[in-house]
């Protein structure tokens, strides 16, 4: 037995020293915890942790195997996403308590806060007095015992699992129902409380989600496609896209969900051209070996920085979205040009993991796929808030796509419409942020740099956030950016240009003194290495691409990602569409695009006279067009346009 | 984007160590906001007396302030019985019988370099950046022995780390009524826009000054507190906690998507309100609190025995 006194250690010594009596097998005894956050996080051996007092926000959270007894209290977030292991309190829990757990057993004798149990997969969470409201908003599985009285709004939006109700029902969620219970889930359950000691003389009520809300009400109909680029040409009033698109609102009586990103003309990166003569491109012959483009991002704060061969990384896009095929041809062609992959939600694959060189792992709202061994083994961490394509929104993904395989990695019942949380359980703030961002500093040991994914909204205030809850990187990303799908007006209307982004987030942090505090990746419709290049011009430290490199890899553009039967086998889950997907030959093709991305961002660098990309600079760059030149500042030099049609022509 | 805390002793006979019990709570979360920190605090009230305190800041500039503050006092018929300079602040005593509001917004332009924090018969505010401990060291908030108050700790996302930026926020014009909060008000500027049609005048662009005003107006129409607070709910949109502290009440109120964590213990001496239990476990160390989160779309107040 270790004993570790916590009035005279940090928590983060506290949190070593419990990981290493985890790997010896010694069991621990927490004294003095003062009710401090993340006691235990990231312990994935199975020993016992004893805390002699009163837990804070996260107590046990992103563990795998141990067994935890809190004496008294704990904060929000008790047992985030843990998966096997327990957890008993000998008192009350906060907020959110058994959040994203994926089959461990987490034992309350006293009251619960609010939305117990969200986005739980598995397991059982017991608490033998009351509930708050929504327990159980959004779970997706597992059961949620309550012995005493339920709360408001029981089940709120759950999609699986089952709860049973001891005490009183005060009311509801939408979409869920009461309904019978047998003799042997009640024997389970009874099982359950001797196993914990916990007197229950009562009868118990089971509330399970009534099947009303778990698919659209009808699916949307496959349209003959119509290619992207004609989709977004002329963009008058009244036209093709504008017909069909009443069309099929006509039959499904709702929104659209479509991939792609918006088709709107408005002020992007081919508004702004090189201001200097680039008579030189093309006569250096190798430009690559005369320009340094190694960039090192993340490192800002002490932990390990992504190492990219060049300013670039791949834009974070789901295993879900995308298929396991198509998340293997990018990791590998990733590897091969020594940048950084993006897992983005839904989880990480071995394949992909052993084919990108640098895998960053994204958490969000639902955390579908979110797990401790994961992040250990991943080489960057990162936060989705929000994305260019759909700020605000969470992703969607049709029925189609949500098989058996997919379901299970995570967490959810197969076969219904996914649609993903737009918020964190635990993040509605900066001040959670901030404590979430810690939680996953303990969890793996400060080695790994921690990033927040913005769609670009509010950039002036979001940016000076990340800097004040110390991130070591920003994803910023325009309403350029693509989805694989989305409610079609949000990816027309509601983002942010990607250029208006980049400068929103340098004028908030120069209101604040620190440009030097965090690092920026751009992205949203980066198209190739002259928007790439023009990206570091505006101030960027590094651009990032998705639409690219999946059109490299075979996507011929047809917006029909969301139906799930990607003639292509890029954006399918169906294994006889998947079988089309030539991973190796697709990677190769990815990788000699990027190569293509490389030479450009060399031969510009050189030919605008510099020997390094940190040297690219906003005066560089002229405007176009009067608007890019408001949005910019840059100088509006209409002139250029000629030029500019003949760079395109040499450099691409 | 912060840290709340509020307690109110409900008879006059318990400890009333309200100063020290709001360092502690303060310090328990400070981990939420660790730029500034500040409280709001109720002592006695005399009649026909107010206190008040402004910010001046330091050196020649804060004592030119000082002495344009006195000037406007003697104009507007204010006569001091006691003043002070401390920290960054000036605090006077005054004995004054009129206009409250009209006055308040006078002293608001008492000099350029000065602004109101606090104007009460028994509230003063006093905030400033840094910890909670730093404050009291630099204020003597320890020391503070009223029955009630309130107490702010802040992380500074959307404006600069200045004292004058700190929480509480009183309600300007309105004797008496401090704010803290924690969320975003997103109907501020047409909530704002409607009372400065009817005269009311905003020191800052802060939401919690706008919260405090609102209630404040409804308070002065004789609606009651618990009243008002319910009308709240309805008439401002977004995410919010706060709490609001009047000479005899405190009260709170959540929106209906309470998303901002609060969370309560009470006794029958002693109601306490914070974002975090941590903040509550200080002030009973070592036991287990049978704490109470409050319902979305939910209010209430409680009062002190007089």
């Amino acid at each position: 037995m270790v004993a570790i006194d916590l009035a005279e250690t940090s928590v983060r010594e506290a949190n070593e020293r419990i990981r290493e009596a985890g790997a010896r097998g010694e069991d621990v005894e927490v004294l003095n915890p003062d009710a401090r956050h993340h006691i235990g996080v990231g312990l994935t051996d199975p020993i016992t942790v004893r805390v002699r007092g009163s837990a804070g926000y996260f107590c046990a959270g992103l563990t795998d195997g141990p067994r935890f007894e809190v004496d008294n209290n704990t904060g929000w977030g008790l047992a985030d996403n843990m998966y096997q292991g327990s957890v008993v309190v000998g008192g009350n829990a906060g907020a959110i308590a058994g959040v994203a757990i994926r089959g461990a057993e987490v034992v309350v004798k006293g009251n619960l806060g609010s939305r117990a149990g969200q986005v739980m997969k598995a397991g059982t969470l017991l608490c033998a007095g009351n509930a708050n409201f929504m327990a159980g908003y959004m779970m997706y599985g597992g059961r949620i015992v309550i012995l005493g009285e339920s709360g408001e709004r029981l089940g709120e939006d759950m999609t699986g699992g089952e709860i049973y109700l001891g005490g009183k029902l005060h009311s509801l969620g939408s979409d869920a129902m009461v309904t019978d219970i047998s003799r042997d889930e009640i024997d389970s359950v009874m099982e359950f409380l001797d196993r914990y000691e916990i007197p229950f003389k009562g009868s118990l009520q089971k509330v399970v989600n009534a099947g009303k809300n778990l698919r659209y009400g009808t699916t949307e109909p496959t349209v003959r496609s119509l290619p992207f680029f004609t989709f977004s040409d002329d963009c008058d009033y009244w036209n093709r896209k504008i017909q069909e698109d009443i069309y099929v609102k006509a039959q499904i009586g709702r929104y659209r969900v479509r991939g792609y990103g918006g088709a709107r003309s408005v002020p992007h990166l081919s508004d702004l051209a090189f201001k200097n003569d680039l008579a030189r491109l093309g006569e250096e012959k190798d430009p690559v070996s005369k320009v340094e483009m190694r960039t090192l991002i993340g490192g800002k704060n002490g932990a390990r920085a992504l190492d990219l061969s060049m300013p670039l990384m791949i834009a974070p896009m789901s295993y879900g979205a995308l298929s396991r095929s198509a998340k293997q041809a990018v990791a590998i062609a990733s590897g091969l040009s020594d940048i950084a992959e993006n897992t983005g939600e839904g989880g990480m694959s071995d394949a992909q993991r052993d084919a990108a060189k640098q895998l960053i792992f994204q958490c969000l709202g639902g955390r579908l796929g979110w797990n401790i061994h994961d992040m250990r083994r991943a080489d960057g961490l990162e936060i989705y808030i929000s994305q260019g394509a759909k700020p605000g929104f969470g992703g969607q993904l049709m029925a189609k796509k949500v098989t058996k395989e997919l379901a299970a990695i995570r967490g959810i019942p197969a076969g219904i419409d996914l649609r993903s949380p737009s918020r964190h359980p635990d993040i509605l703030g900066a001040d959670d942020l901030v404590i979430k961002v810690e939680e996953f500093r303990e969890a793996t040991g400060y080695k790994l740099p921690v990033s927040v994914k913005l769609g670009a909204g509010r950039i002036h205030d979001d940016i000076k956030i990340a800097v004040k809850d110390g991130f070591d990187f920003v994803e910023l990303d325009g309403m350029q950016g693509s989805t694989g799908a989305g409610g079609a007006e949000v990816m027309e209307y509601v983002g942010i240009p990607t250029i208006a982004a980049i400068v929103a987030a340098l004028d908030a942090l120069d209101d604040i003194g620190c440009r030097d505090k965090i690092e920026i990746v751009l992205m949203g419709g980066v198209r190739d290495g002259i928007d790439a290049v023009k990206v570091l011009c505006l101030g960027a430290d590094a651009a990032a691409m998705g639409t690219s490199a999946i059109i490299a890899g075979g996507c011929i553009a047809c917006m029909q990602c969301h139906v799930g039967q990607c003639v292509t086998g890029i954006a399918t889950q169906d294994p006889e569409h998947e079988a089309r997907y030539k991973v190796k030959a697709e990677a190769q093709h990815i990788h000699r695009f990027l190569e293509t991305v490389r030479w450009q961002i060399a031969a510009l660098t050189h030919a605008l006279g510099y020997d390094h990309v940190r040297r690219l600079n906003r005066d560089d760059l002229v405007a176009l067009t009067p608007e890019a030149a408001e949005i910019t500042r840059l100088p509006y030099a209409p002139e250029y346009r000629e030029r500019e049609a003949a760079l395109l022509g040499k450099a691409g | 984007m912060c840290g709340i805390a509020g307690i109110l002793f409900k008879h006059a006979e318990v400890g009333l160590e309200t100063g020290k019990a709001l360092i502690d709570m303060l310090d328990g979360c400070q981990h939420r906001g660790p730029d500034s920190t500040g409280f709001a605090l109720y002592g006695a009230e005399r009649a026909d007396e107010l206190r008040l305190r402004f910010f001046v800041g330091e050196g020649e500039a804060a004592e030119d302030s000082v002495r344009r503050i006195k000037q406007a006092l003697a104009q507007h018929q204010a006569r001091i019985i006691e003043d002070q300079r401390i920290g960054n602040d000036y605090r006077a005593r005054v004995a004054f019988r009129g206009d409250v509001r009209k006055f308040s917004y006078a002293m608001e332009h008492a000099a350029p370099g000065a602004k109101v924090i606090s104007i009460g018969e028994s509230l003063e505010i006093v905030k400033d950046v840094g910890t909670a401990h730093r404050v009291d060291e630099r204020y003597n908030v320890h020391d503070f022995a009223g029955s009630h108050g309130l107490g702010h700790v802040r992380l500074a996302t959307e404006s600069d780390v200045k004292p004058e930026a700190a929480h509480p926020f009183w309600a300007t014009g309105f004797a008496d009524v401090a704010i803290v909060h924690n969320g975003q008000i997103t109907n501020y500027w047409k909530m704002r826009r409607r009372l400065q049609r009817r005269g009311f005048e905003f020191t800052t662009d802060n939401d919690s000054e706008l919260i405090a005003v609102y209630l404040a107006d409804k308070l002065s129409q004789g609606v009651p507190l618990k009243e008002a607070l319910k009308m709240s709910i309805d008439d401002l949109d977004g995410t919010f906690s706060f709490l609001v502290s009047t000479k005899d009440e405190i009260g709170y109120a959540k929106d209906r998507l309470a998303a901002k964590p609060m969370i309560m213990y009470e006794t029958d001496d002693l109601i306490a309100i914070a974002s975090e239990e941590v903040s509550l476990n200080r002030l009973f160390p070592g036991q287990a609190l049978d704490t109470r989160e409050p319902p979305p779309g939910s209010y209430d107040t409680w009062s002190r025995s007089t």
